[in-house]
């Protein structure tokens, strides 16, 4: 076993290496033989391949000193309007040396970008296309505002299919010497539904226990690694403990910095299978929108989700009259 | 409801005046008083104890009637204010001996109460009792040169009690404290002690909160005590907003908090029911709405729906027991929880340059992948450290033992 992570070891190093989204690569590979790159979003869900695909790119564009040729920006950790107006800004309009004239700048997580900044992208974007060509990621491309949409060529990454997943995890683990189980793989695909970067670590993490990986590992690794657990909160709050839920909350928000749009898109899922009365169902759909906009207009996300939190009392209480 | 309890302050009454901290001479003065009855109708037929509140005047009476094996009837003024009111009980109990032959003590408490038109004749109507009674009355007020008083103080012995040193509320303290089998800090319970300003039923009050349900109190639990104003008068805000009866009462116990709106906020917030949430949870959309618009006129909502929203929302007015109100804990949490953000943000700074992924997917995808493999597999976690250029402080916080850690450390040289 090597010590190091493997979702990074692992992480195909040229377009030729990638075995997944074929249809992509191929084009990809057209852009680096014909050494001309127009700006490109690459939109599709975690784990399936875009920064490696950008990053791959870069590589067979520019050979191993790729890196001075590329820029990765993270629109996650620097969304601001300043970010854009300042070092996107900087490295798009100096030129490269070499023989490709233009640079890349790979945006990662683009879709976390403010409209503003995206609208002072849409500038820059235009205005350096000579010297800078840019690869935006993201999970929806809805997010990302039209006209940079209609600047860049889409690319649609989509989940990987079950073959190519077991596939690339079984030669992880044959690489890795670590004694995969049939189930303990389907475990793995069921869990992470396809996301590669999930799936590895999730086979690291289970391979640390030096155990053979079956279902059941698989398992206890995926529950200890999810820090929230929104189901318990429901089902504390159902059963009438207001503050047993809230401390519940509390813990994932402060302790393990859950955002508050996860929790209540999670909360969102789970209303339609939980054990409350039917009415109620759509009631807290009701209610669960109207808190979700709360937080986008700014609201503090631990009282507005106790808040919530306080209505499904309510319908649990409702339950236990019912009976 | 879930969270009542006895107050301390009722279970760890002093059953007896050895119990009573403080005030001596007080008690003895009292005493001699009551027991001269037994001789025959002393010149002076009540006394009127008098001082600041939570001294033990109360107490001290309800523990002699005990002890002397005296019927004791008690009555707040507050609650019998008028003329007639106060005739009717108070005639009667001073008039006739007890029902079983014994002596009886009459109990006016709380006679500060009497003030006001509305009262008008109250305090008249007592002087006339005093003057021709046959048992022991024993008036309390916390002042009692009032000149509403005046011709009432001339038939009363006076008997002053006062504020107790935080010493002999340690005292106090100490005993709840082995009944409880709680197990102090040294210097906890001084700190309670001192903060109290002789006011022992405020300092019984805030130790139970403190303390409730915990075997352990350290001095990190307490000295959150020392950031506000006297307690006493931020768990009466509270009081009064969540189970306020109307809601201009509860507006104006607004004007009694001696912490700012955020704080009270906060403390509402910790101490809500749940069918109060919605109310306060509009009061944070309006605080939203402030910030937005940054216009601060808005903020007579957030007060109106924080305050009458959240008293109006209650399902039953009753209060039985004794509610422990707990400190905001989000506060202490938040404040703890800085070093443990920042300390996940520089370990996601670390992760986003190896595996190009956000800070903030780092700590929520990879990180607890990591803490996994850090518990279980010592070379993996070594190996990884070295490759992410963790340093031992990360090492530690990943997986969250000392020993673990040395482990780890000690593989790497």
């Amino acid at each position: 076993m090597s010590f190091e992570m493997w979702a990074e070891k692992y992480r195909p190093k040229q377009l030729c290496d990638m075995v997944d989204q074929k249809t992509i690569v191929e084009r990809l590979k057209s852009f680096a033989q014909s050494k001309n790159v127009p700006h490109c979003i690459f939109a599709g869900p975690p784990g399936t391949g875009k920064t490696t695909a950008a990053l791959c790119l870069a590589r067979d564009l520019y050979g191993e000193d790729y890196r001075e040729h590329l820029m990765e920006l993270n629109a996650s950790d620097e969304r601001g309007i300043n970010v854009v107006r300042e070092t996107v800004k900087t490295f798009a309009r100096s030129r490269s040396i070499g023989e490709i004239p233009f640079k890349i700048l790979i945006l990662d997580e683009a879709d976390n970008m403010t409209s503003d900044a995206q609208q002072a992208l849409r500038r820059t974007m235009e205005r350096y296309t000579g010297t800078c060509r840019f690869i935006m990621c993201a999970n929806y491309s809805g997010k990302i505002i039209e006209p940079i949409q209609s600047r860049c060529a889409p690319f649609r990454f989509s989940f990987l299919p079950r073959e190519e997943h077991d596939t690339y995890i079984k030669h992880i683990a044959e690489r890795e010497n670590v004694k995969l189980l049939s189930d303990g793989l389907e475990a793995i695909f069921e869990v992470c539904g396809g996301d590669l970067r999930k799936a590895i670590n999730t086979l690291q993490a289970s391979a640390s226990m030096n155990k053979p990986v079956d279902s059941l590992l698989v398992y206890s690794v995926t529950g200890k690694a999810s820090p929230y657990d929104v189901q318990k909160m429901l089902t504390l709050a159902i059963n009438g403990d207001f503050l047993g839920a809230r401390k519940q909350l509390r813990d994932m928000i402060q302790k393990y910095g859950v955002a508050g749009v996860d929790i209540i898109r999670q909360i969102h899922k789970e209303i339609f299978k939980a054990e409350i009365p039917e009415p109620w169902k759509i009631k807290l759909v009701a209610i669960t929108g109207e808190i979700d906009f709360r937080l986008v207009e700014g609201s503090d996300e631990e009282v507005q989700l106790s808040a919530l939190l306080a209505r499904i009392v309510e319908a649990g209480s409702e339950i236990k009259k019912g009976k | 409801m879930q969270f009542l309890y006895t107050a301390w302050t009722v279970k760890h009454k002093p059953e007896s005046t050895v119990e009573i901290v403080g005030n001596t001479l007080a008690i003895k003065a009292l005493r001699d008083w009551l027991q001269s009855w037994e001789k025959g109708v002393p010149k002076k037929r009540a006394a009127f104890l008098h001082g600041p509140p939570g001294v033990g005047k109360t107490v001290t009476v309800e523990a002699l009637a005990h002890e002397l094996q005296m019927e004791l009837v008690e009555k707040n003024a507050s609650d019998y204010r008028t003329e007639d009111a106060i005739n009717r009980f108070a005639g009667l109990a001073s008039q006739y001996g007890s029902l079983f032959g014994g002596k009886r003590i009459v109990l006016l408490d709380e006679l500060d109460g009497l003030m006001g038109n509305a009262d008008k004749g109250g305090v008249k109507a007592i002087t006339n009792i005093v003057k021709t009674a046959r048992s022991p009355i024993v008036l309390i007020a916390n002042n009692a040169f009032n000149p509403r008083f005046r011709t009432l103080r001339s038939y009363c012995i006076l008997i002053e009690f006062k504020k107790p040193s935080a010493s002999t509320i340690l005292k106090n303290l100490q005993r709840i404290c082995e009944r409880e089998g709680i197990q102090p800090e040294e210097n906890v319970l001084k700190f309670i002690a001192q903060r109290a300003e002789g006011d022992v039923r405020s300092a019984v009050n805030d130790f139970q909160a403190l303390a409730q349900g915990k075997k352990q109190l350290t001095y990190d639990d307490v000295s959150w005590l020392a950031h506000r104003d006297r307690q006493d008068s931020i768990f009466n805000v509270i009081k009064l907003i969540i189970y306020g009866r109307t809601s201009l009462g509860a507006k104006k116990a607004l004007d009694m908090a001696a912490v700012d709106l955020d704080m009270l906020f906060e403390w509402i917030y910790e101490n809500v029911p749940a069918h109060s949430m919605d109310a306060l949870a509009m009061a944070d959309v309006y605080r939203g709405r402030i910030r937005a618009s940054q216009d601060w006129s808005f903020m007579r909502y957030v007060v109106d729906y924080m305050t009458a929203g959240v008293a109006m929302a209650r399902q039953n007015s009753k209060v039985s027991g004794w509610v422990p109100f707990r400190f905001p804990s989000r506060i202490m949490m938040l404040s703890r929880s800085k070093a443990e953000r920042a300390m996940r943000k520089n370990i996601g700074l670390k992760i986003r340059r190896k595996c190009h992924i956000s800070v903030s997917r780092a700590s929520k995808e990879v990180l607890p992948y990591l803490r996994i493999i850090f518990k279980n597999n010592t070379p993996m976690a070594a190996g990884i450290a070295k490759w992410l250029d963790l340093d031992s402080e990360m090492v530690e916080y990943i997986v969250g033992s000392k020993a673990k850690t040395g482990a780890i450390t000690a593989f790497l040289s």
